[in-house]
C-alpha cells in the first residue's frame, strides 16, 4: 500500500507516524529491556500493528497514546518471555569498584544498567516518568495501576538508585 | 528536580533505531492489508445483497435454460412440419 493509498483509506498517513513516533517506541523498549535487537523488533512489532489498526485511530493524539501503550504491553510481554537472565533485585546488584567519581557518560551507562535491574513495573514506570516525562497520574492511566502505586513505585527507586550512586562515591548527599 | 532526576532525563533520552528500521517496516507493512472495521449493519446489508443477487442470477439463469428449451422444442417441430409438408407434396402434387 502506497503512502496516498494509506491516506486515503485511513486519513492518516502511516509512514508520518512511524516518524514521528518511531523514536518514543524504541526507547520505550530499548530502556525497558536494555536491548537494542529486542527493542527493535518490538518496535517493528508495534508499528504493523499500528498498520493492521489504522482504521480505529481517531486523532494524532490517539495515535501517540495508542503507540506508548502497545509499546509498554508488548515490552512487558517480550520481558516474561525472555526469563534469559535471572531477576536481580536492585539491593542484590554488586557494586563495581569504586575509581573515584566516574564521567558523566558512565554515570548514564551505570543509571541504564541499574535501572534495567528493576522488577518490571517500577522498570516501566521510570522509564515512562524519566524518558516520556508523563507525571504519575498518566504513568497509572497507561499501566492500569494506581497512581499511589506509581507514586510509591518511583519514591522507593528513586531512594534506592540514590543509596547506590551515593556509596559508589558518585555524589555525596 | 534534583540531581539524580536530572541524571535520568539524561540517561534516558530517546534514542533513534537503526536508519533501515523505516524501510524494514514499510516493506513488512506492504505484504499485509490494513483491516478497516465494518460497522456490523453494514455487514448485515452486504450479505443481504449479495444473498439477493445471488437468487435474482439464478433465476435468470434458469429462465435462460426454459428460453433455450422452447426454441429447441420449436425448431424441432418446424424441422418435422417441413418434412410432413415435402411429403404431402410428394404424394399429392
Amino acid at each position: 500500500m502506497t503512502e496516498l493509498e494509506s491516506v486515503v483509506q485511513t486519513g492518516y498517513d502511516f509512514a508520518a507516524l512511524m516518524r514521528e513516533h518511531r523514536a518514543m517506541v524504541f526507547s520505550v523498549a530499548y530502556h525497558f529491556l536494555h536491548d537494542r535487537d529486542t527493542a527493535e523488533e518490538i518496535a517493528q512489532d508495534v508499528f504493523l500493528s499500528l498498520h493492521r489498526n489504522l482504521g480505529a485511530i481517531q486523532s494524532a493524539a490517539h495515535a501517540g497514546f495508542w503507540l506508548r501503550k502497545v509499546a509498554v504491553q508488548r515490552s512487558i510481554d517480550a520481558s516474561r518471555k525472555r526469563m534469559r537472565r535471572p531477576q536481580v533485585a536492585l539491593e542484590d546488584v554488586a557494586e563495581p569498584v569504586a575509581r573515584g567519581v566516574p564521567a558523566d557518560p558512565m554515570l548514564g551507562e551505570t543509571l541504564r544498567r541499574l535501572i534495567s535491574t528493576l522488577p518490571e513495573t517500577p522498570r516501566m514506570v521510570m522509564v515512562l516518568r524519566y524518558q516520556e516525562d508523563l507525571d504519575p497520574s498518566e504513568i497509572a492511566n497507561l499501566m492500569a495501576i494506581p497512581v499511589g502505586t506509581v507514586k510509591s513505585h518511583l519514591q522507593r527507586s528513586l531512594a534506592l538508585l540514590r543509596e547506590k550512586l551515593v556509596r559508589r562515591g558518585v555524589r555525596e548527599e | 528536580m534534583d540531581w539524580l532526576e536530572d541524571e535520568l532525563k539524561e540517561a534516558l533520552r530517546r534514542k533513534e533505531p537503526s536508519p533501515d528500521f523505516e524501510a524494514r517496516v514499510t516493506a513488512a507493512a506492504g505484504r499485509r492489508r490494513p483491516v478497516i472495521a465494518m460497522p456490523p449493519w453494514l455487514a448485515a446489508a452486504a450479505a443481504l445483497l449479495v444473498i439477493t443477487g445471488a437468487g435474482a442470477g439464478y433465476r435468470y439463469h434458469q429462465g435462460q435454460v426454459a428460453k433455450e428449451q422452447v426454441m429447441l422444442a420449436m425448431r424441432l417441430a418446424g424441422s418435422k412440419l417441413n418434412r410432413v409438408q415435402a411429403q404431402m407434396k410428394v404424394v399429392r402434387p
